[in-house]
């Protein structure tokens, strides 16, 4: 594939307090605007691999990365990396919505203050654009300041990909982002992801194998800390070079 | 606006109809080739049967996909099912035209034996069970697929029609024997074509109503009226 990549992983091991070995010499490119997703059995080490982009492991004491993951001609793993900055460029949107106890509003220009901006038509102007970026504009633009809490759960959801959007990233990380949300909200959410990726490269981590085969471009499989396999979803869906791989699409384990 | 599913759908309807397109125009080509005793058209078709045989490999590989992103339920699993069987009748449709140019071009060897009537009516009506098959699957429409369903006694009369009158030509001279075989052979593969479009015609009912009508009498066919 002669894509652009976006974020490289190379030979990154991951360690949970010192000894446990969660990640083994994993490295794939991440393409830039494509969907790549994370799929294997729980406790595969795919969440723990997502959570490698934005350094989260970082707030958690005796973590330890080896190996490296290039952005824009650095690695994210090494000293001297602004994590706030990162953070904002590679944002993520959680399984459980997490929006603030703040109003809708709010929520989006909390983000925006951080950066320095502060002019009430910029705010406006940009909550607006967040909002609209993220397909809820029409069902909240008559009641910017009332709660978060107010919105139904897919609502939320998208608050907070709205609120990640709103600081302009280059990556979003989706750790299992409909888990917790029925079928319609679900769909919502999905089709968003497609029509984000031309502005933003998305790596998503799902349990959920059609989700993965409906929403992404390239498909990771991951067991037990390793890469199994990587390719585009067409061809992990319809053929696998991996009998593990085709083990687990078509659930005989996991 | 539509979605990537129906995006999808729509695609592969496109891809049917096109290879569709190939196939009927290789039926009239091929009859044209033998009526008119034109070699190049007759090659022309035989060589044309590449297309065919990629448009079918390449439509079904596009079914597969679509079964692994979309994993399709009700009727858009049923959809997909009717085309990946469609295109196998609109393959073995393209392999009969070539089998009657392969035919006409042994024809152009000697005179023609009697005037070219009835055959051309078989492969016109043939022609238009394949388009109006194609027309009921795209446009979900199960009446007009019974109906081709229907035409299929017509040219099942006709072909026995020239059967009778050619089987006359060969008690009446050995040396028409030849050719007489051949046509015959011409008018089984017109006949076959005809089946292959009432095969579509009957996954088409299924596809619109869940209704299975394959391998039944034409008879509870034509009431079917729901």
């Amino acid at each position: 594939m002669t894509e652009a990549v976006e974020l490289e992983v190379k030979n990154l091991d991951f360690y949970y307090n010192g000894t446990n070995h969660a990640l083994r010499a994993i490295s794939l490119p991440i393409f830039r605007n494509k969907v790549t997703a994370l799929i294997g059995p729980s406790g595969c080490g795919k969440t723990t691999l997502l959570r490698c982009f934005n350094r989260m492991h970082d707030l958690y004491p005796n973590h330890r990365y080896e190996g490296e993951i290039q952005f824009q001609g650095k690695n994210i793993l090494g000293d001297n990396v602004d994590l706030i900055d990162l953070r904002s460029r590679i944002g993520m949107v959680f399984q459980k919505p997490t929006p603030f106890p703040m109003t809708i509003a709010e929520n989006i220009a909390y983000g925006l203050r951080l950066k320095g901006i502060r002019q009430r038509h910029d705010l406006t102007e940009r909550i607006e654009r967040a909002l609209k970026h993220a397909a809820l504009w029409e069902e909240v633009r008559d009641k910017l300041n009332s709660s978060a809490y107010d919105l139904s759960g897919g609502q939320q959801q998208r608050l907070v990909i709205a609120r990640a959007l709103a600081v302009e990233p280059e990556v979003l990380l989706f750790d299992e982002p409909t888990s917790a949300l029925d079928p319609i909200s679900t769909a919502k959410i999905e089709e968003l992801v497609v029509n984000l990726k031309k502005d933003v490269t998305i790596i998503i981590v799902t349990h959920n194998m059609q989700q993965a085969a409906r929403v992404s471009d390239m498909t990771g499989f991951l067991y037990m800390g390793e890469l199994i396999e990587f390719g585009t979803t067409e061809k992990i869906f319809t053929n696998p070079d991996k009998k593990q791989t085709d083990d687990y699409i078509t659930g005989r384990f996991g | 606006m539509s979605t990537p599913k129906e995006q999808d759908i729509e695609k592969l309807k496109e891809r049917i109809l096109k290879m569709g397109a190939h196939v009927e125009a290789a039926i009239r080509k091929s009859v044209t080739a033998l009526v008119e005793r034109d070699r190049d058209m007759a090659i022309s078709v035989i060589d044309g049967d590449a297309i065919v045989n990629t448009y079918d490999v390449e439509i079904e590989e596009e079914c597969i996909r679509f079964l692994a992103i979309w994993q399709p339920t009700g009727s858009n699993l049923r959809f997909v099912t009717t085309a990946i069987k469609i295109i196998t009748d609109l393959e073995r449709m393209g392999d009969l035209a070539v089998d009657i140019c392969e035919r006409a071009v042994e024809l152009m060897d000697e005179p023609p034996l009697k005037p070219y009537i009835d055959i051309p009516r078989m492969a016109e009506a043939s022609q238009k069970m394949l388009k109006d098959s194609l027309d009921a699957f795209v446009g979900r429409d199960a009446d007009l697929a019974i109906r081709v369903c229907g035409s299929d006694d017509f040219v099942d009369n006709l072909n026995h029609q020239i059967f009778n009158e050619l089987l006359v030509y060969m008690l009446k001279d050995p040396k028409n024997i030849s050719r007489a075989v051949r046509l015959t052979y011409i008018t089984k593969y017109l006949e076959r074509i005809a089946d292959h479009a009432t095969n579509i015609a009957e996954m088409v009912v299924y596809m619109v109503k869940g209704k299975v009508i394959r391998h039944m009498a034409c008879e509870p066919r034509l009431t079917e009226k729901q």
